[in-house]
Order: C-alpha cells, then sequence, then structure tokens
C-alpha cells in the first residue's frame, strides 16, 4: 500500500551551513491494511519523510508509491485515499467542531446524506455529540484530537499517516486515542503509518520501523525486534557506571554497554540471566545500587539499535549534535 | 457546483467567520480608517486649496483615498492570516486535501476581499453627507471598483505572506513598501504639481489606478467613465495586476519545497 524506494532527501545549505542530508537511501513497504509505526530519535529524519509521504515536499531522488500511485506524479489522486493527522492540529480552533467538519467535507467534495452519514459514523466513536457547537478552542487537548482523526475518519481514507498524534495528551486520553485507532484501523481495514517516539504504543501493531541519522536500521515486527537483543538482559545501577562497566569487561569478560546511568547486560540466553545477576552481586556488592533482570521491551530495542554503531561515551554527544 | 468553487466558498466562508467571531478585529478595522480621515480632514481642511478644486472640501478629497486605505489595509491584513493558518496547523491540512490549488489561493482571498468589502460598504454611508450622490450606475462601477481593488491587494498579500515565517516581518513590509504606495497614490494629497519623476512613480504605481476607478464612480455616470480613457485604462491596470498576483500565488502554493541533489 506504501511503498518507499531508495528516497533520499538533501536539505539545501545556506553560506554558513552545509547541506544536510535528511533522509538517505531508504525503503521501507507498508502493506495493505498493516499498521506500522515509525520512531526514531530527535532528527532522525522522521518529520521530513513524514512531509515527503503526505505531500507537502518533495525528496532529492527516489519513488514513493501510495495506493498504487506515484506521488510526485499523481499527487492529486494519492489525496484522494490518504488522511494525515498532522502534529500541530489542522482543526481551526475559532470554529466549532461541526464547522470544522463542515469545511473539511467541502474540501473532500462530501455532502447531501452521504455527508451526514460519514459524519454520524466518524462522530460515533468519539465523545463529541454534544458538543458539536462547541468552538475547539473550548475543548480539551484529548477531545480536539478526537475532531482531529473524526474528520480525517470522515473521508474513509485507505491510508492513514499520523505524525506523533498523541504528543501533549494525558496518559488516559492518549490510551483512548489509540485504542480507537487500533478499532478503526482493523474495522475498516486502513493501511496506517504513525510516527511515535513512545515504545508502549509499539507493542499491538504489526511492524516497528527504527531510524537514526536518515537510515533506516530496523524495520520488523515488534517479536521479532524484540528477540534481537535476546529474552532477558540483566540491568545494573551503580555508584560509577563507567568504572563498574570497565571491571565487568575485563574482570569477568562480558559484553555489556553503559546507556545512560545504566550498565547493561543484554543477549543473555534465558535463565542464563540468575546465575550472572547473582555472581555480579557476590563480586561487586559494595559497587551496585540496584540489579535486575529485565524482559526486553521496544524502548530497549530503540535503545540498542540507535547506539549500536557507536562507541558508548560518543553516544551523548552524537544525539546532541543530530537533535534538532 | 464544481469542486473549485465548492472550495472557494468554503475557505472564504471560514475567513469571514472566523473575522466576524473577533468583534475587536472589526471595530479596530473600521474605526482606525475612520479617526483617520476625521483627524486628517480637519486639520488639513483650512489649507487645501489645490489649483482647480476650489469647491471640493479636503473631507471629501480625502473620502475615496481613505476608502482605498481601507480596502487595501483590510484585505491584506487579512490575508497574511495564511502565516497563522500554516503556524497552527490548518493550512497543513487543506494542503494535503485533494483540491485544485487555485481554490486555495481564491478562498484566501475573495475571503479577504469579502471582509474588507463589508467594512467599505459601511463607510460608504458618509456618502451623502458629503454632498456626493451616487446613481445605480456608479455604485455598481463603484463596487467593481472595490471588488477588483480587494482581489490585486489581497493576492499581493498572499504572495508576500506566503514564505513568511512571522507576521512581524510582514508588518515592516507593510511600512516600507506598501505605505508609501498608497501616500504616492493621490489619495492623501493630489500629485498634480508634483516633479516629473514622482509622476512617474505614480503611474507605475497600482494603486494609483486603483484610487482612479474607486474615485471616479463619485464623480461620473457609467456613460461617461466608460468612455474616459483614463479610466479605462486604469481599470485594465487593475485587473492585470490582480490577474498576476492571483497567478503568482497559485504558481507558489503548487511549488513543493525540494531537496537539492545528494552530495
Amino acid at each position: 500500500m506504501i511503498r518507499i524506494d531508495h528516497l533520499t532527501h538533501v536539505y539545501p545549505g545556506s553560506r554558513k551551513t552545509a547541506p544536510r542530508t535528511a533522509i538517505s537511501d531508504l525503503s521501507l513497504q507498508v502493506g495493505d491494511g498493516e499498521f506500522a509505526i515509525l520512531s526514531g530519535p530527535n532528527g532522525s529524519g522522521k518529520s521530513t519523510l513524514f512531509r515527503i509521504l503526505c505531500g507537502l515536499a518533495l525528496p532529492s531522488s527516489g519513488t514513493v508509491h501510495i495506493g498504487g500511485f506515484d506521488l510526485f506524479t499523481q499527487a492529486a489522486k494519492v489525496r484522494t485515499i490518504l488522511g494525515v493527522v498532522f502534529q500541530s492540529p489542522a482543526v481551526d480552533k475559532h470554529l466549532s467542531v461541526a464547522e470544522n467538519l463542515r469545511i473539511h467535507a467541502d474540501l473532500y467534495g462530501l455532502r447531501g446524506a452521504e455527508f451526514s452519514r460519514r459524519r454520524d459514523e466518524a462522530l460515533g466513536w468519539t465523545d463529541l455529540a454534544d458538543r458539536l457547537d462547541q468552538q475547539v478552542a473550548t475543548l480539551s487537548g484529548g477531545l480536539a484530537r478526537q475532531v482531529e482523526l473524526a474528520k480525517v475518519l470522515m473521508t474513509d481514507p485507505k491510508v492513514l499517516l499520523l505524525d506523533e498524534p498523541t504528543t501533549g495528551l494525558d496518559p488516559v486520553s492518549r490510551r483512548n486515542f489509540l485504542d480507537a485507532l487500533h478499532r478503526l484501523q482493523k474495522s475498516r481495514g486502513m493501511t496506517v503509518l504513525m510516527t511515535s517516539h513512545v515504545f508502549a504504543e509499539a507493542d499491538d501493531v504489526d511492524r516497528v520501523a527504527i531510524m537514526r541519522e536518515g537510515v533506516l536500521l530496523a524495520y520488523d515486527t515488534p517479536a521479532a525486534l524484540k528477540a534481537m537483543i535476546g529474552t532477558e538482559m540483566v540491568v545494573v545501577q551503580a555508584k560509577d557506571t563507567e568504572g563498574l562497566a570497565a571491571r565487568l569487561r575485563s574482570e569477568m569478560g562480558l559484553a555489556v554497554r553503559c546507556i545512560g546511568d545504566e550498565v547493561r547486560l543484554e543477549e543473555t540466553e534465558n535463565g542464563e540471566s540468575l546465575p550472572l545477576l547473582e555472581k555480579i552481586l557476590d563480586r561487586y556488592r559494595p559497587e551496585v545500587l540496584s540489579i535486575s533482570i529485565k524482559q526486553p521491551g521496544l524502548d530497549d530495542v530503540f535503545v540498542h539499535v540507535t547506539s549500536r554503531a557507536v562507541p558508548d561515551h560518543a553516544l551523548a554527544l552524537d544525539l546532541r549534535r543530530t537533535g534538532s | 457546483m464544481s469542486a473549485m468553487t465548492r472550495v472557494t466558498v468554503s475557505l472564504a466562508k471560514r475567513e469571514f467567520t472566523r473575522f466576524i467571531r473577533q468583534p475587536q478585529r472589526v471595530v479596530g478595522t473600521v474605526a482606525q480608517p475612520l479617526l483617520f480621515w476625521l483627524f486628517l480632514g480637519a486639520g488639513f481642511g483650512g489649507s487645501f486649496r489645490p489649483a482647480g478644486m476650489e469647491n471640493v472640501t479636503y473631507l471629501e478629497y480625502f473620502y475615496p483615498g481613505v476608502m482605498l486605505m481601507m480596502m487595501l489595509f483590510a484585505s491584506i491584513f487579512s490575508s497574511i492570516t495564511i502565516i497563522e493558518d500554516r503556524d497552527a496547523g490548518f493550512l497543513q491540512g487543506v494542503l494535503a486535501a485533494p483540491v485544485p490549488r487555485l481554490g486555495i489561493v481564491l478562498g484566501k482571498v475573495l475571503g479577504s476581499t469579502s471582509i474588507a468589502l463589508v467594512q467599505t460598504l459601511i463607510f460608504t454611508i458618509a456618502a451623502p453627507f458629503l454632498g456626493l450622490h451616487l446613481g445605480l450606475g456608479s455604485l455598481v462601477l463603484l463596487l467593481m471598483g472595490f471588488v477588483l481593488t480587494g482581489i490585486g491587494f489581497s493576492a499581493l498579500g498572499f504572495l508576500l505572506a506566503w514564505g513568511m515565517k512571522s507576521t512581524s516581518a510582514f508588518h515592516a513590509v507593510m511600512m516600507v513598501f506598501l505605505m508609501p504606495l498608497w501616500m504616492l497614490s493621490g489619495a492623501l494629497f493630489p500629485l498634480g504639481n508634483v516633479p516629473a519623476a514622482m509622476k512617474l512613480v505614480m503611474l507605475a504605481n497600482p494603486v494609483s489606478h486603483a484610487l482612479i476607478i474607486i474615485r471616479a464612480p463619485f464623480y461620473g455616470g457609467p456613460v461617461t467613465l466608460l468612455a474616459d480613457p483614463q479610466y479605462l485604462t486604469s481599470l485594465a491596470v487593475t485587473i492585470a495586476w490582480a490577474a498576476t498576483c492571483l497567478g503568482l500565488s497559485m504558481i507558489r502554493v503548487e511549488k513543493r519545497e525540494k531537496g537539492v541533489a545528494a552530495v
């Protein structure tokens, strides 16, 4: 449904800055009816990719096909099957919920009985039924997001793109929004690509893509990604993180990594972790603040994948440089 | 209704609804030119004695100029809301929708024009008190003048605002570029005895031509005006101006920001 081939995007430089490559030779496919999440640290090229996908920017090279149409030569066709939820709300705060829906319907050529039917259907799952005449500015953040999603769903898109849609929502609103999104995606068979850096959101999706510095580092099912770093890991918090890591490497021959203030021993097999934990505790008891065995989550995969290519001490610097 | 009309009407209606929901904006845009007119009229009234216009008071002379100012400022300031639309995200939603790009431009431009038109028409109520009486034909020509001026300047505002990052940059352009054009149009004082160089500026200044098509209907009916070469020239210039700005705006909207060749 979404097919990206060898996409490269370079931002023009100015007199003082060199041209900057935001996306470099990226290829990725999202199948029909799949729910995919695109994640990566700030400055990884997610937003640029998103702008290209919804037709607001043209890349330096490469092709994108959405629903079989070429995004760059048949943009008008793609727009009819595409629904986009932007990070900054695309509703007019000074207008009421009903007026916003009306304008959106006008843009997509929906009217009459068809409009009423689709509107009622799109509002069905929301809490907006008795707030149609309220100005969007007076709604809570969660409800305003509902307007956004209802509006986009009203046109029955085959492909839905969402850019960090849950930013600024409280945990309950976030959960409600995602539950609704998943339910609607399944019932309508929509293809969904959503950017996010909240990994709690990624566990029940079909595929997760991880980008860094414009390069696609991993793209797989959540289960397969988690399997990359073994089924268990030992996580130690120490008084002197670097010192303990060095000692574990040299004295025990363990392949540990420092991530923030934690020393991590990833890629341990089932059953190996507990004896290892006991051994570390035996030897370095006074150094250790806390030690635990953890089932890797997607956020651990993310940390693992996005920091793999560089030595640990360079990571902090590196993230600062690519941050936008 | 074609897709283009539907989109244009819907977006223009939005502009208008937003305008009425902000009463201070309505009061501000009507009151400011009105005060301008009354104060300058009161101040300059005594010393205004241009050759050949002995029986015209300054209030009357300045009246079409203030109307022009209202059209100019109201339409330009309404169309710079495109900057807000972009920052708030509304514009992205419109750009991602399957709508003709000209519809996006026309929606904003006609919305701005109608806002400016309403304000200016309120001001037209003053005409009889100045002893100016408009026949039906003149009224139609006046309205046409307003609409063309509004479209021309909203489209110019759109074109200027599209690439700008903030509204404050726009205000700077407004003060150093548009204000002088208005002052040199003959709106504030007659340009009868100015140096030749300034005369040239005046001829090249689209605002002067807009002023001519707004002032003329107060002093002549359709029969005289449509046979007057100066009126027809100004009309043609204003139409060409509006069409050019609309066309350029559409090209701007059509253009997607493009990445440069890989290094």
